[in-house]
């Protein structure tokens, strides 16, 4: 039996470390361990502790989610922070303006985010401009009507929204997490449908996805709406778990949903990568966030004496953040050469396929 | 079945298609046959949908045909296997065959048992031995490239086009091939097939079309056809395989050290076991087919791809490069004939670009004035006579001739000892072609050495000392004195003459499917 059994194991681990989610599975498990022992084990596990990390965190989670939807076909979009904060405005502004319905407004806000992602997908699908300009500019445009519809933070939702979203089904299953759970089963789904292998083809390799007859510009688009669905999920949890809105809160969202993804074993340049890396990349930044802060609140304890702000701890999270970087980038060997080929194929804004 | 009539195709300024024709029957195995740049491609990447064709028609079971992508190609049941692959290394061989005709199970969902079940069938066919679920990426390239058949003949398709699929296969493997085309055709595929195996050609082609400089030039029944008169079409030059073994003796003392000198070089897969030899002063052609290894054996050398044996000699001493700019320290030049990707620097201005190969030399930070940048740049524009309009202008306002003259004269200012030369005449004029060789001949006078790649014929006897030609990866043979006539390169660029004497070396899918066709062109 153990013979049979050791062989086995090793197989499914090899399996394991090839697949594209075993950077970002080392690298959550090591800040798991480190940030159990950090804060306390005791401590740790608690049904408070982990509800509010899932409630804080959810949006980011989410839109990282969104981010690895059009990752997987070779494009970044550093607007998706402030489309969540478009679905956040338009959500808590709407009932305000129109005296329309907390209900409808949300899912007017719905409805924009999708036709929003969708604008944004045309101009990079049919016009071919660089996706990367593209969200450059998008960031702008959407960060002007964000500030033209509320101009400073305000505006309050009805509490039975964010109670809802704090509390524990049964006691111990948070709200938030539950929707991740939801929304992880829209990716479920997905992933076995056609439409997504054709996503991980035009990834892979642009060129030979049209060679094999493979619609571009459909399955870009489709894409654009999925993330258009991820973004709108995340913008009313950010509104739920704030209670209030801000046009500008979701801007570095941008980002470190990027690097979330990078750090879960995304390839930048398309075609390798699952949610489960999107999943261990955002919760990695989660984490050390945690960590960091965690580590700052017991050092004055140890060190009698030792102050330290705000700005102290993103120097040590963020720098850690970069080594998890540096580390993707060794530890998988797709990456090392997605990375040049994903930079260029930024800047080049897309393939043309030898057709004139 | 199929019917190509006038086909017209122009790129920019390059005429890919003038007239061609081309038709094809039910159940019937066609050669297209044609030199580099007769249009092969480009006749079958109008089929496929990748290329819009300018004019012409298209006739498919006499009605007229319009393919506007390869969604369009697929729907009236043409497959291609391309020589360069469609697959998506990333993705999973099973991934892979039923791209785009995914088997749907309930709720929109992809049926994986049957699309595995699928892919097995597919795979069996063609004998291939691989994991259905093991990425494309880490399997061998004869199965990537089996793999590739394996996936355009899965589409069920009426007319099947292997674009030079055979190009990486091995002998069994193109056994196995045949025995499946055969089936094919007798079930009523009408197939088309790209080859430079002139012997895979008798082996299993009924009829053939021959491409020259984009028009149609012969066809006809195979069987009618000898390989002298193919080739003839070919090229429009007889070919002559008499005494191409013996190579004359050198002229070279027998102490001199030469510039450069190759033994036992291999990279796996592109190139195996190159020997060469060149002195100063000489200008040493490297003919062949495209894509035979040329590209990859002047890159070798310039410490662009490693080498996997074999080793380089340089001026006496072995070289061990990393990277281009060791071999620009150590005096060596390269002159790129894909300008864009290798060479110019459209945006910046004709001075910057000339200067660019010098500036690789000196130190990062010394200082260096705009006078001298320009002094420089004016120095060789005098001497190569590159018409500029203004040394500030960009390079890209330059016409394409000028653009390669201004690359060339970069590396001439910098007086090489050994300059590399990948196909550098592509696209240029008859007289800027000229004016390179008579500055490359001043500075060869001079003591330079240089390699020069290309793959006109013509161009390649007119200028070289001596030239080597390389046929699948492998040096078939060598030219010099009286051997420097164009029916012996044609002959070797073909490699005709090494069936026989070297069969059983380099790859065996070439040795074994050579013979018929040697006997057949000794016969006639």
């Amino acid at each position: 039996m153990t013979r049979t059994v050791v062989p086995l194991a090793r197989e499914r681990f090899s399996a394991l470390a090839r697949s594209p989610a075993f950077t970002g599975l080392a690298l959550f498990a090591i800040i798991f361990v480190i940030n159990v022992l950090v804060q306390g084990p005791v401590k740790f596990f608690t049904i408070r502790n982990i509800a509010l990390l899932f409630a804080k965190n959810t949006p980011l989670i989410l839109v990282t989610m969104g981010q690895l939807c059009l990752m997987l076909l070779g494009i970044i979009d550093i607007s998706i922070g402030v489309q969540m904060s478009f679905v956040n405005v338009l959500a808590v502004m709407l009932p305000e303006y129109t005296g329309m319905s907390v209900v409808s407004a949300w899912a007017v806000a719905f409805l924009a985010a999708i036709v929003l992602s969708t604008m944004h997908g045309l101009v990079v699908s049919i016009l071919r401009i660089s996706p990367l300009l593209t969200s450059f500019c998008m960031i702008y445009i959407v960060k002007g009507i964000n500030l033209f519809v509320m101009p400073k933070p305000q505006g309050k939702i009805p509490p039975v929204i964010y109670r809802t979203y704090d509390t524990n089904l049964f006691g111990f299953v948070p709200v938030s997490f539950l929707i991740l759970l939801a929304m992880y089963f829209v990716w479920f789904y997905v992933k076995r449908t056609a439409a997504m292998k054709h996503v991980y083809a035009i990834g892979g390799n642009e060129r030979n996805a049209f060679a094999s007859g493979i619609n571009i510009i459909g399955t870009k688009l489709k894409m654009y709406v999925l993330e258009g669905i991820y973004i709108a999920a995340a913008g009313f949890c950010l509104t739920a778990m704030s209670a209030a809105g801000n046009p500008i809160m979701g801007e570095s969202y941008g980002l470190r949903s990027i690097s979330a993804c990078i750090l879960g074993g995304v390839s930048l340049a398309g075609g390798w990568g699952t949610m489960a890396c999107a999943l261990f990349g955002s919760g990695f930044l989660v984490l050390i966030q945690n960590t960091v802060f965690q580590l700052f609140s017991l050092l004055p304890r140890i060190i009698p004496g030792f102050t330290a702000n705000s700005y102290w701890q993103n120097l040590v999270s963020d720098s850690i953040i970069l080594m998890g970087l540096i580390a993707t980038v060794f530890t998988n060997k797709v990456q090392r050469d997605a990375i040049k080929a994903g930079i260029l194929k930024q800047i080049k804004g897309g393939e043309d396929y030898g057709k004139r | 079945m199929l019917e190509m009539q006038g086909m017209v195709k122009t790129f920019d300024a390059v005429v890919a298609l003038k007239n061609a024709s081309l038709s094809v029957k039910r159940g019937e195995i066609m050669a297209l046959l044609g030199a580099n740049g007769s249009g092969k491609s480009t006749l079958i990447k109008i089929l496929s949908g990748l290329v819009n064709p300018d004019g012409g028609t298209v006739l498919f079971d006499g009605k007229p045909l319009h393919i506007r992508s390869s969604a369009d190609s697929r729907k009236h049941a043409i497959a291609a296997a391309y020589q360069d692959l469609s697959l998506v290394p990333a993705m999973s061989v099973i991934d892979n065959m039923t791209l785009g005709m995914e088997p749907a199970g309930p709720l929109g969902l992809v049926d994986k048992r049957r699309a595995r079940r699928f892919a097995q069938g597919c795979l069996e066919k063609l004998n291939i031995d691989c994991n259905p679920g093991a990425l494309v990426q880490s399997l061998m390239p004869s199965t990537q490239s089996l793999i590739e058949i394996a996936k355009a003949i899965a589409l069920k398709p009426r007319l099947l086009i292997l674009d030079e699929a055979t190009a990486s296969l091995h002998s069994d493997e193109v056994d196995t091939l045949f025995a499946v085309l055969r089936e094919l055709k007798n079930e009523g595929l009408g197939i088309i097939m790209v080859t430079h195996r002139m012997g895979e050609i008798y082996r299993i082609c009924d009829s053939c079309t021959i491409l020259r400089g984009g028009e149609t030039v012969a066809g006809g029944a195979v069987k009618d056809m000898d390989l002298d008169q193919v080739v003839y079409h070919m090229t429009g030059k007889k070919p002559d395989t008499s005494g191409m073994e013996h190579h004359a003796a050198r002229k070279h003392k027998e102490d001199e050290t030469p510039v450069l000198e190759v033994r036992g070089l291999s990279i796996t897969a592109k190139l195996t076991d190159i020997n060469f030899r060149s002195y100063a002063g000489e200008i040493i052609g490297i003919g062949g087919l495209d894509g035979q290894g040329q590209q990859e054996f002047l890159r070798a050398i310039l410490g662009d791809e490693t080498h996997s044996q074999g080793d380089i000699m340089y001026r006496g001493h072995k070289l061990k490069l990393h990277e281009p700019a060791d071999a620009i320290r150590r005096n060596m030049g390269f002159i790129s004939g894909d300008r864009n990707k290798e060479s110019i620097f459209p945006i910046r201005s004709v001075a910057e670009n000339i200067y660019a190969g010098s500036s690789a030399r000196g130190l990062v930070f010394s200082f260096l004035s705009p006078g001298t940048v320009r002094r420089f740049a004016q120095d060789s524009v005098d001497r190569y006579g590159i018409v500029a309009g203004g040394l500030g202008k960009p390079a890209s306002s330059l016409s394409g001739g000028n653009q390669q003259k201004l690359v060339i004269g970069r590396w001439m200012a910098l007086a090489p000892d050994l300059l590399l030369l990948d196909d550098p005449t592509k696209g240029v004029d008859i007289s800027t072609r000229q004016e390179i060789h008579r500055i490359l001949k001043d500075c060869a006078a001079s003591g330079m050495c240089a390699l020069y790649s290309s793959s006109d014929n013509e161009e390649l006897l007119a200028i070289s000392d001596r030239i080597y030609v390389f046929y699948e990866g492998a040096i078939s043979a060598e030219l010099e004195g009286a051997g420097l006539v164009e029916e012996r390169l044609v002959a070797a660029m073909l490699g005709l003459n090494r069936q026989e004497a070297s069969g059983a070396a380099a790859r065996p899918g070439a040795a074994t499917a050579q013979p018929g066709a040697a006997r057949k062109g000794a016969g006639s």
